[in-house]
């Protein structure tokens, strides 16, 4: 719905605005307020990344290192306590829409970028979602607890990396592509660990990747 | 446009920080009303009235969104606004820089 702007609660002329007072405003002036409102605006309508990257590095860390921990030693494997695997996987989902919603929130910016957030949102959703759902039928088919092992940690990695390198594909955002090759690189490397291996090698390889990015997330902006 | 060529509706400090802030956002993109008032530092009254020269000037639109028991009023700068921005950048280097050779 288009609608002129109301006066409601203010004033109705340029006298009354204040900095519109009639006086001329000489070019050099002009230049400066240019250039003023130019650059905070674009330091404070660019979404920063920085809080997301740290979530997730320290999620990565904890959580898988977590996970590590219950089935490092594990002979033979039979994987992570199902309750305690519930329990990270819950945590991170519902962690992740706090942080797009306080993003969103923040940026004060709405049109199509908010809805390719969306709809980016979505499709890890659905990527997370079709996950579980494959999982479930590589145990119906038979597969061993290790190859469900491998499949559960890697899985997710290699969803992230799909997500950040279409996400950087959208805004063309060099440090974005190399965090998705990264993470598709742990996703399919990572795996030759074993099924227990693979926890850590995915805490760290992945969890570190994240914090540098939160790290020099503010100086590559700045490029 | 003035005898300088500076688009005087553009060349008053309050709307030249408002269309210049609304540039900065990409295409298709609008900003929300009260995240604006933020960044110009006006009272809201203050920001209607400039809001409202843009506006009838075809530079800038204003959308109301209800959801629910909130409302949202985003703003946004069009094509002619920012073809008008372009137009008062490239008037004001020339300024500058003819003031710098005298």
């Amino acid at each position: 719905m288009n609608e002129q702007i109301g006066t409601a609660g203010g004033a109705g002329t340029d006298e009354a605005a204040g900095l519109d007072d009639g006086t001329p405003m000489r070019a050099a002036d002009a230049a400066v307020i240019m250039q003023e409102a130019g650059q905070k605006a674009r330091q404070q309508l660019q979404v920063s990344h920085r809080a997301t990257f740290t979530f997730w590095g320290l999620a990565l860390l904890l959580g898988y290192g977590a996970m590590w921990l219950t089935v490092r030693g594990q002979h033979p494997f039979h994987g992570p306590d199902p309750a305690a695997f519930a329990t990270v996987t819950l945590l991170a989902v519902a962690s992740a829409i706090a942080t797009v919603a306080g993003n969103r929130a923040d940026s004060g910016v709405g049109g199509l970028s908010a809805a390719r957030r969306r709809i980016h949102f979505l499709a890890v959703l659905a990527g997370l979602a079709a996950l579980f759902a494959l999982e479930g039928a590589l145990v119906r088919a038979g597969a061993s607890r290790g190859v469900i092992g491998v499949f559960e940690d890697s899985a997710p990695v290699l969803v992230a990396g799909l997500f950040y390198l279409t996400t950087s594909a959208v805004w063309l955002d060099w440090p974005l592509f190399a965090l998705g090759i990264w993470l598709l690189v742990v996703a399919a490397v990572g795996g030759f660990a074993g099924p227990a291996g693979v926890w850590a090698v995915d805490a760290l390889a992945a969890g570190l990747a994240y914090l540098l990015m939160a790290a020099i997330e503010p100086w590559v902006r700045r490029l | 446009m003035s005898e300088d060529g500076l688009d005087p509706v553009i060349h008053a400090p309050a709307r030249l920080r408002i269309v210049v802030t609304l540039a900065a956002l990409r295409d298709g993109d609008d900003l929300s009303f009260t995240k604006l008032q933020d960044l110009i530092g006006l009272t809201p009254g203050n920001l209607i009235t400039h809001l409202r020269k843009l506006e009838d000037a075809g530079y800038v639109t204003a959308e109301r969104n209800r959801s629910g028991v909130t409302a949202r009023t985003s703003v946004a700068l069009t094509h002619n606004g920012r073809a008008a921005l372009d137009r008062y950048t490239t008037a004001l280097r020339q300024l500058l820089d003819s003031a710098s050779q005298q």
